[in-house]
């Protein structure tokens, strides 16, 4: 299946550059590891062969967007960006279309070519059933993985290896992508944020204890935030200096204070890509705590983060009726 | 064993606000152990970590003579976006401070015995090079070198650093001094001019010379060529590189520049030196 | 130099033992992975691992650390380290790293003392690889799976019995002390201790290294660093999983009028590494970020101290969100 999609990906790419609709298309290509692909800038119709698809095209190219956008620091400098393709999933094209909410780009400057997401493989679980064996190679066929280790070959069912995070996903495809390249997504799942509701279930210290236990092995690589297509502040308020909000040690306030910081500020925009949760190096479970920021905005607020570009973010308006629960008396 | 991060405790005896803006203030300070100021020998150029505990560290270059006794010397200018500056701008003369250093190379006066000597600087830059003439006018080093020129300049008069000492240097025959300014006020009688064209005007022998050059990048953009074309080498151009530094001590890579650390190989440089490290754009 | 057995089954024993006298850290399983960790009486040993997810540089480099404190305007500094370490399932690689390390913070001109402290108090003992990683590649920059550089006592997992050998006076005198648990290696384990490492050497494949510190030091205008600067995100995974990475920033950090003066690990891929307070700042785009840290690795520390700052342990490559590979940018360099 995936071979079709990329065939009929490549053949709306090089239609796009024919007509001239396109400077630059950001996709995905091979990596250099097994299961591995990564970002790919495609200017020239030569390199369309790099371009490939497949569930492991994990990587929220909606990241690079932000930065071909920004408006020179010396003001005399010509602002020309170019109109970009970008490869997307319903994910990435829901990143795009917030950013495009938040003014970080013009939305006529994006081509969006959706893709019918099936879901992405989570290489752990891959090693998980290969009992520890080496991943020399893989390749998907209809439905199934079938993973070369030093061993021999093994096959695994495509549905086993999906990341939890896409098992849960709601909107594998949007309707607004530019060009819809056709084929058949993912449903959209029927049980959503099942471990954010069995964690809501668990007792305040025990919360706590699960929460510091996984931040006390972060080390501020930042991989989470650079991913994060939301995350575009140029100076982070981590790395104020004036004032500075977080310590620059690795104690676990200065760790909890960064995370606290950064998944508040995604609430009303996090579309659950799970980019910060592949990229963290150290394993944290990112994903537990981050969704909870769009489960309760949209229990809250019935919102639902870049299901549009127009409109106002959620948390940057209100209305009467705004559930005030959170309200306690002093 | 001495720790290379500890700074040594220093007093401010004097703090002296040099320019109109007042965002740039000398501090004289004092060694409060004698062994420390009897172990911080320092040759002009050098510079040394500044330390304002609860602040940070900024790396400042030494503005007194290693001739002068008793005290050393900073000219440090305030930035807004300054974590170090802003708080050291506060202190008041009596409070505790600390220096570590000194570090990095020094001009090569040795190179320069019996040559003549041109400075060209510009802003606050002057720093380290008032350092320099203060050892060069000295009775006991002057004879040792041959004519010695000097042009500095400020963006307005109010702005000239070290005003005091700049007229008792233009009073003495020891130095040429060619003090210019971008732009005059109702006060001002002397020159008018950018540091490159003030240049060009003087025009000073590269014959038997070395020029210490030092100043914002945008004046030394416009400083080499016209120092070429009067016939400089670049092995006789002598400046100073800055970058963002941190430790002082060339560990924590920061202020590392082509395969030099600013702080351990310079931060005086020759313009040849320069010409072969692409990052070190000029 | 001192040899000997052990049975996998009394390592715990060997270790108990060395803790009565010293820290001692082992592998240990966690949720996620082996990590070197303190011991303590219920903990479990972990042999299979390909590597610590951090490289162990951080015992003797923490990530943070407070060199300094006081309060009244004046900074007194912490005192030195003094604990007595063993260290032990340390890949040889990283263990390789530390003698790179040592050329930057044991530079006699300026001494680092908290590292040499550490480094004094230490003693280590690697874990040989059997099986390496796809993405390791020591032995393409001097180093191997079976390699002793950095060790103290190498030991080689023979199966259920580890092999140790001494490499220097520490790790004979640790052997000594031990001696009662050890027996002695026949010919036959030897034999066997070749081929494993023969073994593992065949896995690895190679990449250019040779002549790439003079090919990098033509390339500072080449494409290839905003090609790789495009698809870099700025994150700090590579530098701060590298075991010779070692960039540093200093903090100051005031509480209720106590001075703490902080040494933390910094990253030249972030943006804000030179950035001055004027506002400018010379390495403006994440290619020159890039560049800079390839070639610091490559080139400038071969010029200044003669060593690539490479082990080869493969982490950047594994970690790296974007696939950014140095074996590719070696190779391209190299060609």
């Amino acid at each position: 299946m995936s071979r079709q999609l990329e065939t009929k990906l490549r053949e709306a790419v090089a239609s796009l550059f024919e007509r001239g609709e396109i400077d630059l298309v950001i996709g995905h290509e091979a990596g250099s590891l097994p299961l591995r692909s990564r970002p790919v800038f495609v200017r020239d119709a030569a390199d369309i062969e790099r371009l490939v698809w497949g569930p492991n095209c994990t990587n929220n190219l909606a990241v690079y967007l932000p930065r071909l956008f920004a408006h020179p620091k010396n003001l005399r400098e010509e602002y020309a960006p170019p109109t970009v393709g970008i490869i997307a999933k319903g994910c990435d094209a829901r990143s795009v279309l917030g950013l495009v909410k938040e003014h970080q780009l013009p939305r006529e400057k994006v081509v969006i070519i959706g893709m019918p997401c099936t879901g992405m493989i989570d290489p752990k679980k891959v090693e998980a059933a290969l009992d520890g064996a080496r991943i020399i190679g893989a390749r998907e066929e209809a439905g199934s993985l079938t993973v070369e280790t030093p061993g021999g070959e093994k096959t695994l069912g495509l549905a086993e290896m999906l990341a939890d995070g896409c098992l849960e996903c709601a909107h594998p495809t949007i309707d607004e992508a530019d060009v819809a390249i056709e084929g058949e997504a993912r449903s959209p799942a029927d049980e959503r944020y099942q471990r954010v509701a069995a964690f809501e279930q668990m007792s305040g210290e025990e919360r706590w204890a699960y929460f510091s236990d996984e931040i006390s092995r972060c080390i501020r690589c930042y991989a989470c935030r650079q991913v994060c297509p939301n995350c575009y502040c140029v100076t982070c308020f981590a790395d104020q200096t004036k004032p500075r909000w977080i310590g620059a040690a690795d104690e676990l306030p200065d760790l909890m204070a960064f995370h606290i910081g950064r998944i508040l500020h995604q609430a009303g925009r996090c579309v659950e890509c799970d980019a910060c949760v592949r990229a963290c190096p150290m394993d944290i479970d990112l994903r537990v705590f981050t969704q909870k920021m769009p489960k309760d905005v949209e229990a809250l607020y019935g919102y639902v983060a870049g299901m549009s570009a127009d409109g106002v973010p959620a948390l940057l308006t209100f209305t009467e009726n705004d559930d005030e629960g959170f309200i306690s008396e002093p | 064993m001495t720790n290379p991060y500890l700074p040594l405790p220093v007093t401010i005896d004097k703090i002296t606000i040099e320019n109109d803006a007042k965002d740039l203030k000398t501090f004289r300070l004092r060694f409060e152990r004698e062994e420390d100021a009897a172990a911080f020998q320092y040759e002009c150029g050098q510079f040394a970590m500044l330390s304002v505990a609860g602040a940070g560290e900024s790396p400042i270059g030494i503005a007194s003579s290693p001739l002068d006794e008793g005290y050393i010397e900073f000219t440090v200018k305030r930035y807004p976006t300054g974590v170090v500056t802003t708080v050291l701008h506060n202190l008041v003369e009596g409070a505790t401070m600390g220096v570590r250093g000194p570090y990095g190379n020094a001009y090569p006066l040795a190179e320069m015995e019996g040559k003549n000597i041109v400075i060209v600087s510009g802003g606050f830059a002057f720093t380290t090079l008032r350092s320099t003439i203060r050892y060069l006018l000295h009775e006991s080093q002057r004879s040792r070198f041959n004519n010695i020129t000097a042009i500095y300049g400020a963006r307005s008069p109010g702005e000239l650093l070290y005003k005091d000492e700049l007229a008792a240097w233009e009073a003495q025959d020891g130095i040429e001094m060619v003090i210019t300014v971008d732009k005059g006020d109702e006060g001002w009688s002397g020159r008018e001019g950018f540091v490159p064209t003030v240049l060009q005007e003087v025009a000073p022998s590269a014959e038997d010379a070395y020029v210490l050059v030092c100043g914002p990048p945008i004046m030394l953009k416009f400083t080499m060529p016209p120092l070429i074309e009067l016939g400089f080498p670049p092995e006789r151009i002598i400046t100073s590189l800055e970058r963002k530094m941190t430790c002082g001590i060339g560990k924590c890579g920061r202020c590392n520049v082509g395969s030099y650390y600013v702080c351990k190989d310079g931060p005086v440089f020759t313009y040849a030196q320069l010409q072969e490290i692409p990052e070190a754009v000029l | 130099m001192k040899r000997g057995k052990i049975d996998k089954t009394d390592l715990r024993k060997l270790l108990a033992a060395a803790s009565e006298k010293a820290r001692c850290a082992g592998p240990v399983a966690d949720r996620v992975g082996v990590k070197l960790e303190e011991l303590t009486a219920d903990s479990v040993l972990a042999l299979d691992y390909d590597n610590f997810r951090l490289s162990p540089k951080l015992w003797f480099f923490p990530r943070s650390e407070v060199i300094a404190s006081g309060s009244n305007g004046t900074l007194e500094a912490t005192p030195l380290p003094e604990e007595a370490t063993v260290l032990f399932g340390l890949r040889p690689c990283d263990a390789a790293s530390l003698e790179l390390l040592d050329k930057i913070f044991l530079d006699e001109a300026y001494l680092d003392p908290y590292y040499k402290a550490r480094r004094e108090n230490t003693t280590i003992i690697t874990l040989a690889c059997n099986d390496p990683d796809p993405a390791c590649f020591c032995t393409s920059v001097g180093g191997g799976p079976g390699a002793s550089s950095g060790a103290d006592v190498v030991a080689f997992d023979l199966g259920s019995e580890l092999l140790f050998e001494a490499v220097t006076e520490k790790g004979e005198a640790f052997l000594a002390e031990h001696d009662g648990l050890l027996t002695a290696p026949s010919n036959a384990d030897d034999t066997a201790k070749e081929k494993l490492i023969a073994d593992a050497e065949a896995k690895l494949q190679p990449v250019t290294i040779d002549g790439v510190a003079d090919k990098l030091a033509g390339l500072f205008d080449a494409p290839v660093w905003e090609t790789i600067g495009e698809r870099c995100v700025g994150c700090g995974t590579c530098t701060y999983l590298c075991p010779t990475c070692h960039c540093f920033g200093l903090y100051d950090e005031e509480a209720d009028g106590n001075v703490k003066r902080i040494r933390a690990q910094d990253a030249c891929m972030f943006p804000l590494f030179t950035l001055e307070a004027s506002g400018h700042n010379p390495r403006s785009t994440q290619g020159a970020r890039a560049r800079q840290r390839v070639m610091h690795k490559f080139s400038y520390t071969v010029s200044n101290v003669g060593e690539t700052f490479c082990v080869g342990c493969g982490r950047c490559v594994s970690h790296c969100p974007v696939n950014i590979d140095i074996r590719e940018i070696l190779e391209e360099v190299g060609a």
